[in-house]
């Protein structure tokens, strides 16, 4: 029951967190001084979740050659197709092989 | 109709390859529900409760017998509290949007789906939405069912293809489809740089630390240009 508790409240916290602002400012004219501000949240979020993600339990971040390669050439990959699963081989092959190599 | 289900196709598509590094995910969360001897039921209900998988994976984790409760949601929140920056974000793209939307379509709005809703932002309203669903149906229900086959299973993918790092790949092929200006990668970089820097911060606050530097880098840099 504690358990089913907890998670119902982080379930409406998480909901709340994701729809604050969209109910909240809906028919609310925003700023131009804000929406400038607003078109860096999706590069700002997504460059700092690539370290989040690369980071282990005990706060150590992993990122070395073979992961800095398949970064490169991932990026690389989605930039002149704009293919994600081609993105997604190329670097996780790019990945495996550095990796097995260094 | 074609616009339709062109629209459909496209948000399924595009979620299929965003949803593949999540498999591995999912497993993990099943595993740590059965290895964390809390209600296997109740861990899984955070699926479709919480609907985000590293609150998830944060909750069953620090759950358990003896847990600290609070802990572990305070926890979970904070895992979470990047999504209030993705609601900033979206509120103009969902303000041309029905009612009954901009309340179902915060329920989905992962990191994945934010990707997506921002680089489809200047779509027209009707096209926006049928691709937003689309997309959001498909991580929802593959999440489902992944979690579920997770408790089922546990780990059936061999830890040693590091298959999460298939996340962090394809985060940066959506930041490098998404950048059309260079204050644009002044705030990936300083959202990375500065993540890196604080990446010892408890709970990884460090994202959020990180994620609020590189929106003020950016602005700046914009501004200077200006």
């Amino acid at each position: 029951m504690t358990t089913f508790l907890a998670t119902v409240i982080v379930g409406l916290g998480t909901y709340l967190s994701r729809s604050v602002f969209i109910l909240a400012l809906a028919r609310k004219t925003i700023p131009d001084s804000v929406l400038l501000i607003l078109q860096f949240v999706a590069p700002a979020v997504l460059g700092a979740l690539v370290i989040a993600l690369s980071t282990d339990e005990g706060g150590s971040v992993a990122i070395g050659l073979p992961e800095l390669s398949a970064f490169a050439v991932g990026g690389w990959i989605t930039h002149k197709t704009r293919n994600h699963i081609l993105t997604l081989v190329v670097g996780m092959s790019v990945y495996w092989i550095v990796g097995a190599l260094t | 109709m074609f616009g339709k289900r062109a629209g459909i196709k496209r948000g399924v598509g595009d979620a299929l390859p965003l949803f593949v590094p999540a498999v591995p995910f999912a497993l993990v969360i099943g595993l740590a529900i059965v290895e964390s001897g809390i209600n296997v039921f109740a861990g899984w209900s955070g699926s479709w409760l919480i609907f985000g998988g590293a609150a998830q994976l944060t909750l069953v984790s620090l759950l358990g017998p003896g847990a600290a409760v609070i802990a572990a949601i305070t926890a979970a929140l904070v895992v979470n509290a990047r999504h209030l920056l993705y609601s900033a974000a979206l509120t103009p793209t969902f303000q041309s949007q029905p009612t009954w939307f901009r309340w179902v379509g915060p329920y989905v709005l992962i990191d994945q789906m934010f990707a997506l809703a921002t680089l489809e932002s200047e779509s027209d309203p009707p096209a926006f939405r049928i691709y937003y669903l689309a997309a959001g149906a498909t991580f929802w229900t593959l999440w489902q069912i992944t979690t579920a086959v997770g408790i089922a299973l546990g780990p059936v993918v061999p830890e040693d293809w590091n298959l999460e790092l298939a996340v962090p790949l394809l985060f940066i092929g959506l930041i490098v489809l998404g950048i059309d200006k260079p204050s644009k990668v002044v705030a990936a970089l300083v959202g990375a740089g500065v993540t890196y820097l604080f990446a010892g911060l408890p709970s990884r606050s460090g994202l959020l630390v990180g994620a609020l530097a590189g929106v003020v880098a950016g602005a700046i840099v914009e501004r200077m240009r200006r």
